[in-house]
C-alpha cells in the first residue's frame, strides 16, 4: 500500500487534536484577512479565557470519570455576588469572598459525589439550577453594577500585561499549572488512576473521596475566577451570564481527547480544544456567518473531532 | 456429514503474530482431531492466549494458514469463528456486569434475535443450561454481584448456549475450586463424546493427565512438540515448558516465629462471614481453606475493611484498630492482593510502572508531591526483574501484558511496600509452574523478614506446601484448624464440606 499517505494518515489520528488545530489554523488564515492581527488575536485569546479556565477544571474532573454541569451557573452567581461585595466590602476581601463562593459551589457538588456516592451528573445538574435560581434571587433578576470605587477591578477587566489580555495570562497560568500536575505531579496521576479503575485504586490504599472532593472544589474555584473575570470586564453582575458555558466547556475538553469515561487526557490537548473551539466562532464571525450556522459548524466540529479519535490506538 | 472422514478439526499452520514489532508467535503448528481434548501448555507470555484469539478471530495473524475439518478458512473476525462452530471462554471475562445471567448467557444471541425476548422464558433456558453443567446460579441477578468462580460458570455457559464443533477453554479452572473443576470435566466429557474438539488452557499439570489426550506445549512463541499425554510425564512437559526442569515445588522457609501481629476477634460480613476468628503471629503464614462461597474471601475483604464489619474485632500489634477504609488498613500496614486481578487489581491502560507503584508514593515523591521519575523507574524495573514480569519495558501498559504477567503486577504493587500483614487471595492464579515457584520464595523472603502472611487458595496442594497451618472454612465459619502433621487432602476437604 501507499506508505507514506498512511503514515500521514497515522499521524493525523494520533495528534488529531494538533492537526485539527492546525488546520484550523490555515483555513482561518485564508478566509480571512483579518485574523491574523494583533488585534483579533488578542480579541480571540480574550473571549476564550473564561471557557479555558473552567476546561482545565472539567479536564481534572472527567479524569475522574465525572462531570460539572453547573458551572455556568456557578460563574453567573459568583459575578452577581462580586458585583454586590464590591458595595459593601473592601475590594479585596471583595474578591477573595466571591473565590470562597464558588470554591463551597464546588464541594458541594464534590460531596455530593464524593461522600454521598451521588452520580455527577445528578449532583451537578441539580447544584445547576440552584446555583443559577440564587443568581437570580441575589440580583433580584437584574445585572449588578459594580460599586463605582472599584476602579481597580474594572482596570484589570479590560487591562493587559505585555501586550496580553490580563483575563488571558490567568489561562495560561491555569493551563501551565494543570500541565505540570498532570504530568509531573502524583496528584495527577492519581486522577488519571481513579478514572481507569477506581476499585483497584480503592483497594491500594487511596482515600478515593478527598481526590474527587477536591477537583470539583477546583472547578468551582475556576468557575469563579471566570466569574469575576466576567464582571470585572463587564463592570456588572449578570445572573444570565453562562447559560450554556458548561456544554462549550466539556466540548473543548471533548475537542482535545478526553475520554468522558475517565482516565485519559490531557491539558495540552484540552487547550488546544479551547482555542479550537474559539477560532470557530471568531474565525466565522470575522466572515460574518450567523450564529445559528456557527453552532451547526461548531457541532460537525465535534464530531470530526471525536470520529479521528476512535481510530486511536488501532 | 457422513463419508466424510475428518483427520484434524482443527490445524493452525505455521502461525506467527506480532505486537507493534515483538513477535508473540513465531511458528505456532497445532492439530486437534474431532473429539478430542487438546491441552496448550507453557509459560506465562508463551503465547497460548495469542494464539487462541486468533483462532476465534479476536486477533489477526501475520502469517500461517488454519484449517477446519481439513478445509482452509479465512477467519477475519470474531464472528466469522462463530460461524465456523468455534466457541471460545477468554482468559480474561467478557461478560457485561450490568446485564443479568440470563441476558449474559444468551448474549450472543440476544444481539441477533429479531422477536421479543421472552423474559421468563429466557430465565427459564439459562437455568437449564447452568443446571446442565451441574451448578445452581440465579440466572435473574446481576453478574456484577456474582463471585468470579460463578462468572466463569456463566461464561461457560455462555459459550455451550451455542452449538460449538470447537471449544476454546482459555484458564477456566484458574479461578475454579476443586469440586467446580471435577464437574467442568464432566461437561468436557460429555462435549467430546458428541466428537466437539477442546482446546484446554492450563497451568495446572494435574488437569492434564486427568482429561486431555494430547497436549502442544508452547515455548516463547514456538510450538515444540505435540505429545499424547498417555505417554508422557510431568516432568517432560515442564522441561518442554521452561527449557529447565524444577527442583522442590515449595522451597523451605526459615523465619523466626515472633509475636502476635494481627489478631481478629468473631467477625461478620453481611452475612457470608459468621463469626471468624484468627491471630497471625510475625514469621508465620496461615492459609484460609474452603469451596467457592464460603467466605474465605470475605473474610479478608472485611479485615482489610474493603467491605464493612458488621460485627466483631481486629487488633494489630495488640491494639484495637477500627478501619473505616482500606486506606487506613494500608496506613497500619496491612496489605491485600484482591481476588479479581481485572476488577480490582490492575489499571490495565496504565504502564506497569503505574500500577506497582501505586500502593506505595513515598519512595518515588519529593516535595509537594512531585514525582521522581528517576528513582520510580528504578523502583519499577527492580520489581520487573524481581518478579521476572514479561515485558518489553516498565513503560508497557499492564492490558498488554499475558494474564500471568498480570497476576505479577498485582502482587509487585505490594511486594513494593512493606506491610505488617500481607493477605493475598489467590497468589498464583494463572502462574506458571516455574514462576509459583518464585513467587513462593518471595512470600518465604516476607514471611523472614517479620511479616504476617495470609493466604487464601483453591490449591490445597499449595496452601500445604507453603502455610504453617490452615483454617477451613465453610459457610462463613471457621469449621476446623489444621497443624502442619495434620495436613492432607481428605482432613481439608472434610471440614470443607462438612461429611463426617
Ligand atoms: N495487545 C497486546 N499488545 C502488546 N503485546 C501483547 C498484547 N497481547 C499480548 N501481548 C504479548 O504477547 C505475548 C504472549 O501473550 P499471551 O497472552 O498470548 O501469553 P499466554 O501464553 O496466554 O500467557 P499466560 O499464561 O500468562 O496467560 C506476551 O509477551 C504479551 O506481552
Ligand atoms: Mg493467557
Amino acid at each position: 500500500m501507499n506508505s507514506p499517505i498512511k503514515k500521514i494518515l497515522q499521524f493525523t489520528i494520533q495528534h488529531n487534536t494538533g492537526v485539527i488545530f492546525l488546520v484550523m489554523l490555515i483555513v482561518s488564515a485564508f478566509a480571512s484577512d483579518a485574523f491574523f492581527t494583533a488585534n483579533n488575536l488578542s480579541n480571540l485569546i480574550r473571549q476564550v479565557a473564561p471557557v479555558g479556565i473552567i476546561s482545565m477544571g472539567m479536564l481534572l474532573v472527567i479524569l475522574t470519570g465525572g462531570i460539572d454541569l453547573s458551572v455556568g451557573s456557578v460563574v453567573a452567581l459568583v459575578g452577581v455576588l462580586c458585583a454586590l461585595f464590591t458595595q459593601t466590602l473592601a475590594l479585596p476581601v471583595a474578591v477573595a469572598a466571591s473565590l470562597v463562593c464558588g470554591i463551597l459551589a464546588g464541594s458541594i457538588s464534590g460531596y455530593l459525589v464524593s461522600v454521598q456516592k451521588m452520580a455527577p451528573f445528578i449532583a451537578t445538574l441539580a447544584l445547576m439550577t440552584i446555583a443559577r435560581g440564587l443568581g437570580f434571587i441575589f440580583s433580584k433578576g437584574a445585572p449588578v453594577m459594580v460599586d463605582e470605587s472599584a476602579t481597580a477591578l474594572t482596570d484589570f477587566g479590560s487591562g493587559s500585561l505585555l501586550g496580553i489580555p490580563n483575563p488571558a495570562i490567568i489561562l495560561l497560568f491555569t493551563f501551565v499549572v494543570t500541565w505540570v500536575l498532570l504530568k509531573y505531579n502524583i496528584y495527577g496521576r492519581i486522577l488519571i488512576a481513579i478514572g481507569s479503575n477506581e476499585e483497584a485504586v480503592r483497594l491500594s490504599g487511596v482515600r478515593i473521596w478527598m481526590y474527587k472532593f477536591s477537583v470539583y472544589a477546583v472547578i468551582g474555584g475556576l468557575a469563579a475566577i471566570a466569574g469575576l473575570i466576567g464582571t470585572a470586564r463587564t463592570g456588572v453582575g449578570s445572573p444570565n451570564l453562562g447559560v450554556g458555558l458548561e456544554l462549550d466547556v466539556i466540548a473543548a475538553v471533548v475537542i482535545g481527547g478526553t475520554n468522558l469515561k475517565g482516565g485519559k487526557g490531557s491539558a495540552v490537548d484540552t487547550f488546544l480544544g479551547v482555542l479550537i473551539l474559539g477560532m470557530i466562532g471568531n474565525i466565522m464571525n470575522l466572515m460574518d456567518v450567523a450564529s445559528y450556522a456557527q453552532q451547526v459548524i461548531k457541532g460537525l466540529i465535534i464530531i470530526l473531532a471525536v470520529l479521528l479519535q476512535r481510530f486511536e490506538g488501532k | 456429514m457422513p463419508g466424510k472422514n475428518i483427520e484434524n478439526r482443527v490445524e493452525l499452520r505455521n502461525i506467527s503474530k506480532a505486537f507493534g514489532g515483538v513477535a508473540a508467535l513465531k511458528d505456532v503448528t497445532l492439530k486437534a482431531a474431532p473429539g478430542e481434548i487438546h491441552a496448550l501448555m507453557g509459560e506465562n507470555g508463551a503465547g497460548k492466549s495469542t494464539l487462541m484469539k486468533i483462532l476465534s478471530g479476536a486477533l489477526q495473524k501475520d502469517g500461517g494458514e488454519i484449517f477446519i475439518d481439513d478445509e482452509k478458512v479465512n477467519i477475519k473476525n470474531t464472528y466469522d469463528s462463530k460461524e465456523l462452530g468455534i466457541g471460545i471462554i477468554y482468559q480474561e471475562f467478557s461478560l457485561v456486569p450490568d446485564l443479568t445471567v440470563a441476558e449474559n448467557v444468551f448474549f450472543n444471541q440476544l444481539s441477533k434475535g429479531s422477536r421479543w425476548m421472552k423474559w421468563d422464558k429466557l430465565k427459564r433456558e439459562a437455568a437449564t443450561i447452568i443446571n446442565n453443567i451441574g451448578f445452581d446460579i440465579n440466572t435473574g441477578v446481576r453478574v456484577s454481584s456474582l463471585s468470579i468462580a460463578q462468572q466463569q460458570i456463566v461464561e461457560i455457559a455462555k459459550a455451550l448456549s451455542e452449538k460449538v464443533k470447537v471449544l476454546i477453554l482459555d484458564e477456566p479452572s484458574a479461578v475454579l475450586g476443586p469440586t467446580e473443576v471435577q464437574k467442568l470435566f464432566e461437561t468436557l466429557h460429555t462435549l467430546k463424546s458428541e466428537g466437539v474438539t477442546i482446546i484446554y488452557i492450563s497451568h495446572h499439570l494435574s488437569e492434564i493427565f486427568k482429561i486431555a489426550d494430547r497436549v502442544t506445549v508452547l515455548k516463547d512463541g514456538i510450538s515444540t512438540q505435540r505429545l499424547l499425554v498417555a505417554e508422557t510425564d510431568k516432568e517432560t512437559i515442564i522441561k518442554l515448558m521452561l527449557g529447565r526442569s524444577l527442583n522442590a515445588m515449595f522451597p523451605p522457609r526459615n523465619a523466626v516465629v515472633g509475636g502476635e501481629v494481627i489478631r481478629v476477634e468473631d467477625i461478620y460480613v453481611s452475612g457470608k462471614v459468621k463469626g471468624v476468628s484468627l491471630r497471625v503471629r510475625s514469621g508465620e503464614v496461615i492459609g484460609i481453606a474452603g469451596l467457592v462461597g464460603s467466605g474465605r474471601t470475605e473474610t479478608v475483604r472485611g479485615i482489610f475493611a474493603a467491605d464493612k464489619l458488621s460485627g466483631g474485632k481486629v487488633f494489630v500489634s495488640g491494639k484495637k484498630v477500627n478501619f473505616r477504609s482500606p486506606a487506613d488498613a494500608v496506613k497500619q500496614g496491612i496489605g491485600m492482593v484482591p481476588e479479581d486481578r481485572k476488577r480490582q487489581g490492575v489499571l490495565l491502560p496504565l504502564s506497569i510502572k503505574h500500577n506497582v507503584t501505586l500502593a506505595n508514593f513515598r519512595g518515588i515523591t519529593g516535595k509537594l508531591g512531585f514525582v521522581r521519575f528517576g528513582e520510580e523507574n528504578k523502583k519499577s524495573r527492580e520489581l520487573i526483574k524481581k518478579l521476572a514480569i514479561k515485558a518489553v519495558n516498565e513503560n508497557a501498559p499492564v492490558g498488554s501484558l499475558s494474564g500471568g504477567n498480570q497476576q505479577k503486577v498485582v502482587l509487585a504493587k505490594w511486594f513494593n511496600r512493606d506491610c505488617k500483614v500481607i493477605i493475598i487471595d489467590e497468589p498464583t492464579r494463572g502462574v506458571d509452574v516455574g514462576a509459583k515457584i518464585e513467587i513462593y520464595n518471595l512470600i518465604n523472603e516476607l514471611a523472614a523478614k517479620g511479616a504476617a502472611v495470609i493466604v487464601i487458595s483453591s490449591e490445597t496442594a499449595e496452601l500445604m506446601g507453603i502455610c504453617d497451618w490452615i483454617l477451613v472454612m465453610r459457610e462463613g465459619k471457621v469449621q476446623g484448624t489444621l497443624e502442619k502433621d495434620e495436613f492432607n487432602e481428605e482432613n481439608i476437604l472434610r471440614y470443607a464440606i462438612g461429611a463426617s
